[in-house]
């Protein structure tokens, strides 16, 4: 039987803000999302220039690392925000982005909701949430896989022909209502058959395909993972307080608008309501009651790397520029603290 | 019986309440949800139809209250359920304004179905 947990959010936290200026900043806007569209477009025109000029040549796959990159972290980040309903004031807008990005994402749109919104109910509680994507701790063997994208595509690929084949894991079963779970099928359906429909194109001379869609979005799988293995690797499990769960990050202008701000996670976390281009107000406003965010998304994936690598080999994993729960703190043989539910 | 304005709950001044905003409002062992919009003032039941949650930290856009947990959304003037996962409409309560001061019929609830 399942326990019953408060929601972590705020409340479970113990932050607090003044509710005038969470409505505020929960006011959704049609505008910075589609300004973010019109840049996400430019810049996916730009590098896929690139891979046409680098045709022929061997720095295609430099090119097509690049554009994997500018394709995939977009894309899981639109389909994030727009699944939290908070990308764009307009429903139908919200929903149109939800269905496109998460076709380039892998991930049923329903699915997509429905799992994330329990992560938020019980963010990194032990077989309550429906989106811990690895074990706990992580070992190299893991991070390697999830690095590498390799599990997430696995996991997406299994459910989605499940899906497709009304076959509902107990989880899903549980996360999803009972009402939704035929569109979930039909959906799926739908995705399959356009993900046929691309694989035969392929088959069929149109190679193009190929080269700026199928394998650029997997060489940015990686690129994806750097910043959302962050999220809360190394953090504590079945905690009440995001504080503990969760993690935020420095980074760059670049990374930030590619991301949607989402390098603000405790914040997210915190209140999911607030949409995106929100969140570094919310951060200010915020700062005074929660930990500082890690250094930056390089630095603070190298310190992940030491970590594990570090626990690999038996030794001492006290990270020492990074937060880390006192939990993730191994030495000799690691004892498995929490099972994937991805 | 015709409602009386004995049977009004005074709830508060209409001023609490911005555009495009909900309340929360509890009166002896029930709670309510009180919300603002270009159309007027209209109230709810306080909890989803869908799940145990509140209302009172969902968003208003136009006359639609959307449930902060799983979304599902509601017309607040008539209670209507508009889209999954909430199936069942939500019951609505008559608000009458006197003197800029909200008050609620909570014994005239009202149901467009009961799918």
């Amino acid at each position: 039987m399942t326990a019953r947990l408060a929601p972590t959010n705020a409340t479970s936290s113990g932050v607090r803000l003044d509710p005038k200026v969470i409505k505020s900043l929960r006011r959704r806007k049609n505008g910075p999302g589609l300004v973010f569209l019109l840049q996400w477009g430019l810049v996916l025109t730009s590098t896929g220039w690139l891979v046409w000029s680098a045709m022929g040549t061997e720095w295609v796959w430099l090119a097509m690392l690049v554009h994997g990159g500018m394709l995939t972290l977009p894309a899981y980040a639109l389909s994030h925000e727009t699944a939290h309903g908070t990308a764009y004031r307009a429903r139908w807008l919200n929903e149109t982005v939800l269905w496109f990005s998460s076709i380039l994402y892998m991930e049923e749109p329903l699915h997509r909701r429905y799992t994330h919104t329990n992560h938020h109910t019980y963010t990194w509680h032990q077989n309550l949430d429906s989106q811990m994507p690895f074990d706990l701790p992580m070992t190299l063997r893991i991070w390697v896989l999830e690095i590498a994208g390799l599990s997430l595509l696995r996991y997406h690929i299994v459910q989605l022909v499940r899906m497709a084949c009304a076959q509902y894991s107990p989880m899903i079963r549980k996360v999803v209502p009972q009402d939704e779970l035929s569109r979930l099928t039909r959906n799926a359906r739908i995705f399959t058959l356009l993900y046929a429909l691309i694989a035969a194109a392929i088959f069929l001379g149109h190679t193009w395909l190929l080269w700026f869609l199928v394998i650029p979005r997997l060489l940015g799988g990686p690129v994806m993972q750097c910043f959302t293995i962050l999220q809360h690797a190394e953090a504590a499990v079945n905690s009440p307080s995001i504080l503990d769960t969760t993690r935020s990050f420095d980074t760059n202008w670049l990374g930030r608008v590619l991301y949607m701000n989402m390098n603000y996670h405790v914040e997210h976390h915190l209140y999911p309501n607030v949409p995106f281009f929100s969140l570094p107000v919310l951060g200010h406003e915020v700062a005074s009651q929660i930990p500082e965010p890690d250094p930056g998304l390089w630095r603070t994936n190298l310190e992940l790397v030491s970590v594990v690598l570090r626990r690999s080999w038996g030794k001492n994993t006290r990270a020492r520029t990074i937060r880390q729960a006192p939990q993730m703190i191994t030495e000799g043989v690691v004892t498995p603290i929490s099972k994937a539910t991805m | 019986m015709e409602g009386t304005v004995n049977d009004r709950i005074h709830v508060c001044c209409s001023d609490s309440i911005e555009l495009e905003d909900v309340i929360r409002f509890d009166h002896e062992d029930r709670t309510f949800c009180i919300y603002h919009t270009l159309d007027g003032f209209f109230a709810t039941d306080g909890y989803c139809t869908h799940e145990e949650q509140h209302l009172e930290d969902g968003i208003v856009i136009d006359n639609v209250i959307e449930c902060p947990l799983h979304q599902g959304r509601f017309d607040v003037r008539t209670g209507k359920a508009l889209s999954a996962p909430a199936c069942i409409d939500l019951i609505t309560y008559p608000v009458s304004i006197e003197n800029n001061e909200i008050y609620i019929l909570i014994d005239k609830p009202h149901r467009l179905s009961t799918a």
